[in-house]
This record gives structure tokens, sequence and C-alpha cells, in this order.
């Protein structure tokens, strides 16, 4: 995590300053290299396969002699009957899913910083983190058993007196489910960031206020939230870059026919589209159509992080 | 944070993901082209002074590489040798030392991830020199000019096992297979797939019932099954008709009862003014899903059977759950047997599919091929993949096949056969199998003897050693699954038999590959159907969504694949 931002500024280097400033750093640039070498290869390289959402793609021509269609790919995929439906449950599911992968983190971490005894801290703090390493290939099991009718949510459901619910095949739960756990999952990592950045904070402001008088609430809502705000709103606007992401591998693991209507979303339609159809092309159109929209999100997240934060990455 | 950087670069990568294998792999593509062609020039030589004998099992002068892919599953026979992988397997020392040919994997992966990395490989044009594929796949690969001509080759080359295999539906595949004087495949034509009812035989006497006979009957004897306690455990635990994720899986599935109904969700009939209607439209579709709508409100189907996929409703039938299924005529061999593991108590009959409306069921049978040896066009030595065919064949018959034989090539010498490729499975072996144990067995044969030319021996012997096992002992529930459902005259593969036998099916007419349309709109429709037939099954949505749905399934392409299957239609049958 460098946050901090090298200013060269109006520093003038004088040669001999330069060279030596070169032979200082060359060993970090030559540590640098496999990395950017590796980036290259498997990341820009790949890149050149954009051309297939452009073309009829026939594996025997290959890229260079398939007939070029122009943007009928697109046409084709943004004409699909229920294109628009997948693109709302997708992004519905990943705002949902960013709004509150941040929210309950937070909470979560300004509760456990005013807990005081340590071993129970850290043990909650590592339970929390733990589901943050299962896959969904062992999680989605788990759920299913978890929501089904003869569960437990559904066994404590009865004890207030409420009928028998089928989450995993209901319209208006699934989504529900599909977020909740995905937060569930993941909120350990985002809270270990909001702990550090509550350390962080000078701790002579707490003792300044609590001189003046101010309680917990108080120092938190005028001290622990202004220090972290750096930091949400940074997380905040980075993740806008995966709001069409919804989360392929949950999805697959959990959906069935009868949620299509709310849980189908772009990923996995273009997994059926690509790997049992066949039908790359179309595919790869739905894949650029991905990054020219998350690439946008990401360049305007990345402005406004610069702009409200002064966070630079480059 | 780092994560939150790195995630620009991933989720390019990842957002690309679609692109990246293609890319890499079209690259790879390219040198094992370059690395093999001094094999292939060296090969060429012994090629040329091949060429008057044609021996079918001749060895090559210098090696010849062949490459290869491979989708496996563990060895299924309990000796087999350990540590035995498809590398290792005593198939390809054969080739070597019997033909001079050096097989290379380009890959090979688990059976259940076949088709997506096929489909990968696919896209990438990094295809082997010989596999065998599906219909679809062939006319891809055809339509792509990438498949190379076998005509020669199979005249040459082809044992006459082979030729025995390949034509025992007089020519139909070959025609099939050949475009502009091309043989551009090789194929058996498919059999199987008949539909039959698994019932629980000791839940039918427990509860004094006949075997059901129509579909009001069999709703009957589900709801019986599902109120009346048939276990007589004293506890509501079981339920009537086991069914899966998939309406029209590869087992426990509705496709039975769809068939019942004179209903043929995925095939093309001939309707009554000649021309092929789509199955999936039928007001008999409608009718069979308004049946399994009244199951699913009476606890006959399983509340949550749209969870779980063909393996995991399994369980349902081994820890005795479920006492109905449709389905085909393995199941003795899984998941039945471990369900009497379970359960000494279960017993399970096989049943025609009920008769609707006073109309007996009928099942639905293939003429689409499904197992289709190509070779790619850039491969020097097709005849290869012909010789391969022919040394498969020969390996099963029964001199090496025997335990006792001196040349016996079975799994506890490191011989897997269900990784050999190309294979080729004579039509109708199983019925054949069946015939021929059923009858050493009725005699008290002690050993099976075989004519030296029975195809698949060594099957017969395991199904026969099955038999002598499951007599010997009756609680060997292994050796029962074994022989109930490839030996036994009233078991799985007799039972169908006589189905076919007294002409209880209809035939599925289309048997061209995916039109254009259905290619083009294939995953839409798909959706489509899956969403609307199973909202209406659990009661979701009313069953008038048929009707709507029958309106957008045209709307959305089905006109247009109507049109497309009866241009094949007149182009490819009628002419």
């Amino acid at each position: 995590m460098n946050l901090t931002t090298t200013n060269t500024g109006k520093e003038v280097l004088t040669r001999a300053r330069k060279r030596w400033r070169w032979k200082r750093e060359f060993p970090l640039h030559l540590m640098l290299l496999p990395g950017v070498i590796v980036t290259l290869i498997y990341s820009y390289g790949p890149m050149f396969g954009i051309v297939m959402a452009f073309q009829k793609f026939r594996p025997a021509q290959g890229f260079f002699n398939s007939d070029w269609v122009g943007w009928r790919n697109f046409e084709y995929v943004f004409n699909l009957p229920d294109f628009n439906q997948i693109l709302w449950n997708t992004i519905f599911i990943s705002i949902m899913k960013i709004i509150f992968s941040l929210a309950v983190p937070l909470l979560l971490a300004l509760l456990l910083n005013e807990v005081a005894k340590d071993w129970f801290k850290r043990m909650v703090q590592t339970s929390i983190f733990l589901p943050f390493f299962l896959s969904w290939a062992v999680l989605g099991g788990v759920m299913i058993e978890l929501f089904s009718l003869n569960g437990p949510v559904n066994a404590l459901a009865k004890v207030f007196g409420v009928d028998p619910i089928m989450f995993m095949a209901s319209n208006n739960w699934f989504v529900t489910i599909l977020i909740g756990s995905d937060v569930w999952k993941g909120m350990g990592y985002n809270m270990i960031i909001f702990l550090a950045a509550i350390v962080s904070i000078n701790a002579n402001l707490y003792e300044a206020a609590e001189v003046d008088g101010a309680g917990k609430w108080k120092q938190m809502l005028h001290i622990t939230l202004p220090g972290m705000s750096t930091i949400i709103i940074l997380l905040a606007t980075l993740s806008l870059g995966s709001v069409l992401n919804a989360g392929f591998e949950q999805v697959l693991i959990l959906y069935n026919p009868i949620v299509y209507e709310k849980g189908d979303v772009i990923d996995t339609f273009a997994y059926r589209l690509g790997l049992f159809d066949q039908q790359y092309s179309p595919a790869a159109a739905i894949g650029l159509f991905k990054s020219v929209i998350s690439f946008f999100l990401v360049s305007m997240s990345y402005y406004f992080a610069y702009r409200f934060n002064n966070y630079r990455i480059f | 944070m780092k994560r939150k950087n790195a995630n620009y670069v991933l989720s390019a990568a990842l957002i690309a993901s679609m692109l990246v294998l293609p890319a890499c792999s079209n690259g790879s593509g390219t040198n094992n082209a370059a690395a093999e062609s001094p094999a292939v020039n060296a090969a060429g030589n012994a090629g040329a002074q091949e060429q008057e004998s044609f021996d079918p099992m001749g060895k090559y002068e210098e090696p010849v590489t062949v490459t290869q892919i491979l989708s496996y599953r563990a060895p299924e026979e309990a000796d087999a040798l350990a540590g035995v992988t498809p590398e290792t397997n005593g198939y390809l020392k054969d080739l070597k030392e019997q033909l001079n040919i050096d097989v290379k994997y380009l890959w090979s992966v688990p059976t259940d991830q076949y088709a997506q990395k096929f489909s990968l490989a696919l896209a990438s044009g990094d295809l082997p020199d010989v596999m065998q594929v599906d219909l679809a796949t062939f006319e891809q690969l055809r339509s792509q000019d990438m498949l190379g001509d076998l005509s020669e080759v199979y005249n040459n080359y082809a044992s006459p096992e082979m030729k025995q295999i390949i034509e025992k539906d007089g020519g139909f595949s070959l025609k099939q297979l050949t475009y502009d004087g091309k043989l551009l495949g090789l194929s058996a034509s498919p059999t199987g797939g008949t539909q039959i009812v698994w019932i629980r035989k000791d839940w039918l006497d427990n509860l004094k019932l006949q075997p059901p006979t129509t579909v009001q009957e069999l709703e009957k004897v589900a709801e019986a099954f599902t109120k009346s306690d048939p276990d007589q455990d004293g506890k509501a635990d079981t339920y009537g008709v086991i069914l899966n994720k998939n309406l029209t899986g590869w087992a426990f599935d509705a496709k039975g009862l769809f068939y019942s109904h004179g209903s043929y969700p995925s095939a093309w009939l001939k309707g009554a003014d000649g021309s092929l209607q789509f199955g999936g439209i039928s007001p008999e579709t409608k009718e069979a899903l308004a049946t399994l709508r009244s199951w699913y409100e009476k606890g006959i189907l399983s509340k949550e059977f749209m969870l779980a996929n063909e393996d995991k409703i399994s369980e349902d039938i081994v820890n005795s759950k479920v006492g109905i299924s449709f389905g085909e005529w393995w199941y003795p061999n899984w998941p039945l047997n471990l369900n009497k593991d379970n359960d000494p108590k279960a017993e399970w009959i096989p049943l025609a599919l009920p008769a609707y409306n006073g109309k007996p069921g009928k099942t639905l049978n293939f003429r689409s091929l499904n197992s289709i040896l190509v070779v790619n066009k850039n491969f020097k030595h097709p005849e290869a993949a012909i010789k391969m065919g022919n040394y498969m064949l020969e390996t099963t018959k029964p001199k090496y096949t025997d335990k006792n034989s001196p040349d016996y090539k079975g799994a506890s010498k490191g011989y897997i056969a269900q990784w050999y490729a190309p294979r080729f499975f004579y039509p109708g072996v199983f019925d054949l199998i069946m015939e021929t144990v059923s009858k050493a067995v009725e005699e008290g044969k002690e050993t099976l003897e075989l004519p030296e030319d029975f195809p698949n021996a060594g099957e017969a012997q395991a199904v026969f050693d099955n038999a002598k096992k499951y007599a010997a002992n009756p609680k060997d529930n292994a050796a029962w699954g074994m022989w109930f459902s490839r030996g036994a005259k009233d078991g799985g593969v007799g039972f169908s038999k006589k189905i076919v036998d007294d002409g209880l099916f209809v035939l599925d007419e289309y048997f061209g590959p995916p039109t254009a349309t259905q290619v083009e709109r294939g995953s839409s429709l798909d959706k489509m159907r899956d969403e609307t037939f199973m909202k209406i099954i659990v009661g979701s949505a009313p069953i008038s969504d048929f009707d709507k749905y029958v309106e957008d399934w045209k709307k959305l392409g089905g006109n247009d694949i109507t049109d497309e299957v009866n241009e094949w239609y007149k182009n490819n049958v009628q002419k």
C-alpha cells in the first residue's frame, strides 16, 4: 500500500546526481523487469484477441483470415431478448455488493475497535476473515444445504412461526442471498483495511477530545470517521471498476432456471454462449463491452480519487 | 490495497479471458506443427513402402507421431494396475510396439471438464491429428474445411471387424458423413437411449400395489410412495418420483414422462402435413407439464429438485428416499447397487413407459451420429487413425480378454479400455452380450465360450463373471448391478430391447447438424424453455405461460429453425 506521492516537482537534478540515482535504482528496475514482461505477455498480448469481437471468428481461418463483420456481434448481443434484463441484474447485484461490502466491514471495524480485550478482538477478527479463503465451489454446497427446506435457516424461521421458504428457488430471496453471502465471505478483508486505518489515527486526537469532554460516540463521529474518510472513499471509488462483475463463480454455482429472472448475469450468460454454444465472437463482444465500461469507470474513479483524496497510483 | 491495484490489470485480463487462451495457444499451435513436420517427413517414406500391402495392422518402418486429446475417468475396474495413467496405458505401449505409432496427448482432462476445454481448444484452432467428436462439432469442422478425407484409407485399411461395425446400419452413417465424394468421418450408428421406468418393487409389495401401467396408475403409486410410508419406518421421509434441475438431462430426469405423454421436447417429429414439427412446443408437452405441476403440488416430486444436478440427486435413490425414476438400462450398475448396499431390502424392477389416454408410452430413438472419428486435414497419416481403430477392436477379441489367456490385455495388466481412442462399439453390442450371456447362464455353463470374432468379448466376459458371482452370493450388489443391467433378460438391456422389438418407439426425424439459427439462438431459446418449464412445474407461473412461450419461441428464431430443419429434411431425407 503506497499512498505517498513522490514529488520531484521543481527540484533540478544535476547530471552527476542523475547518474548516481540511476546507478542506485538500477537493481530495483531490474527486479521489476520479470513482472513487466509477464504482464506484457499475459495481459497485453492477449488483448490482440479483441479483434475477434469484430469478426465472424472461425477457428480454421484464425484471427487473420476470419471475415470482418463490423459491429454485428454487438448488435446481435444487444438485441438478444434477455440482454437488458441480464444487464440490469448484473448492475443491481454488483452495486448492492459494493455498498454492503463497504458498509458492513466499516461497522464491524468501528465496533471491533472499541473492544478492550485483545484476545477477543483477535479471535473475532480471525473468524470473520476465515470465509474469505473458502472457494465458492465449497461454499455453494454449504449455502444450498443451509437454506434448504430442511436446513437450519428454515428450522430457525419455524421457531418464530414462519412457514418454510424455498430461499434458493425464490426470485425474491435469491438476490438477497447472493449479496448477503458475498458480503459475509469478503467482509474480513475490508475490515482489516479499515482497522489499519483506525490504528493509524493519531492517538493524541482522542486524548484532546476526551479533555474537551467528548464521549465515545462524539469521538467516533468527529475523529475516527473523518480520519478514515480517505480510505473509505478510496475503496468506494476503486470498486466502481467492478460494476459489471457480479461474481461469476458464485452465481454459476448457486443459480437454477427458476431464478434466471433475477439471478442471470452477464458473465454466466457469456459463459453459456461462448463455451456451450461455441459462439466465440459474440462472447468476445460481451467481454469487450464489459472492459470498455470498466475502463471508463476505472478512469472516472481514479480521477475522483485524485480529486478528493489526492490519491495516485501512477 | 495491492489487491485493488492489481484489480485493474486483473480485470482487464479476466474480462478479456475469452480472448486469452485462443491467442496464447494459437501461437503454440503453429509451433507444434513445425515441431512435428520432421517426423511426418521421415514417416512419409514408410507410408510409400506400405502402399502395396495395406495391412490393417501393419507396422510403420519409421515412428509416426499421432496427437490426440483425451477425456478420462479413473479406471472402473477394481483390479486395475495401481498407478496406471493414460500416458502409461498398455494400449499406448502396444501401439508403439506393434504399429510404431507414438501417441502424444495435447491435453487430457477429466470427463466433466472436457466440453469446456474442447471448446477453448477449438477456438484456438489447436486441434489434434485424430479425435472423436459429436455431430455439431463435426459440422463446424467440416464447414471450415478442417477435416481430412478418409475414403481411401477406410477402403484400404479398415479391418473386417471395423467395416462390420461401421456398415452395420447398411451404409447410413457412411452416406451421412460423405460430402462431395469425400468421406470425412467414421461412426457407428447409435443405439440405446431407450427410456424405461425403474421402481421399488419392495415398496409396491409393502403397500400391496400392482406395477403401474398408465400415467394415472403411476400417479396413484407415486402418491402412495409419498404418503403411505412405503418403507414402513413410521416416518414421512419418502417421495414418489425423482427429478433434477435438468428436465432433459442424462439421468433422473423428466424425459420419460414427457415421452409417456407423446411429447418429445427436443425432437423433430413428422406432423399431420408431413413437415417436421418441433416437439418442445407441442400441446402434448403442455399436458406433460400440467401433470408434473400437479405432481409437484401433491408432493410426489421433491420440493427442491431444481436445486440439485444428477449426481447430487442420485443420493436420494441411494438413501431410499424415492421409489420411482425414469431413465435408462444402466441404473442397476449405478446408483441402484449403492441403494441395495445401504438398504438390503431394496429391490428394483424395470417397467415400460406408462400409457396415457389409452396410448402406450413410446420412447424416442435417435439417428444422429454422436461419436465420429475424424482426422485433421493437415495430418499426413490418416491411415494411422484407421489402424489404431483396428487395433482397438483387435484387443476386444476373446484371446485378449480372457483372464486365463497368455495374451490377456486387461486392467490388471495396465490396459484401461476406456482410455483407448478412437473407440468403436458394435451397434447393438449390448443386446448381443445380453443374449449370449443370459443364454450361457440359463444353460448353466461353467465358462463363457465365445466365437473368435465376437465383438467386445471382454465386456461379455465381465458380465458373465459377475453373473456367476451374483449367483454365488446374492448379497454381492456390485455383481448384481453388472448382471441386472447388462446380462439379465428382464434387466436393463433385456427389458429395453424388448421395448424396441415391440416397436414402442418413435424416431427423431432430424439427424442433421445444428442449423444456423439453432446455433445463434440456442442459448436464448434454451434459457427461455428451462425457465418457463421449471416455473410452470413449481407453480410460480400459470400453465398458460406455455402458450406465451410457444409464441415467443416462434418469434425469437423458432420459425426460422423450423424452416431450416424442413429444408434440410427435403434435401437429405426425402430426395
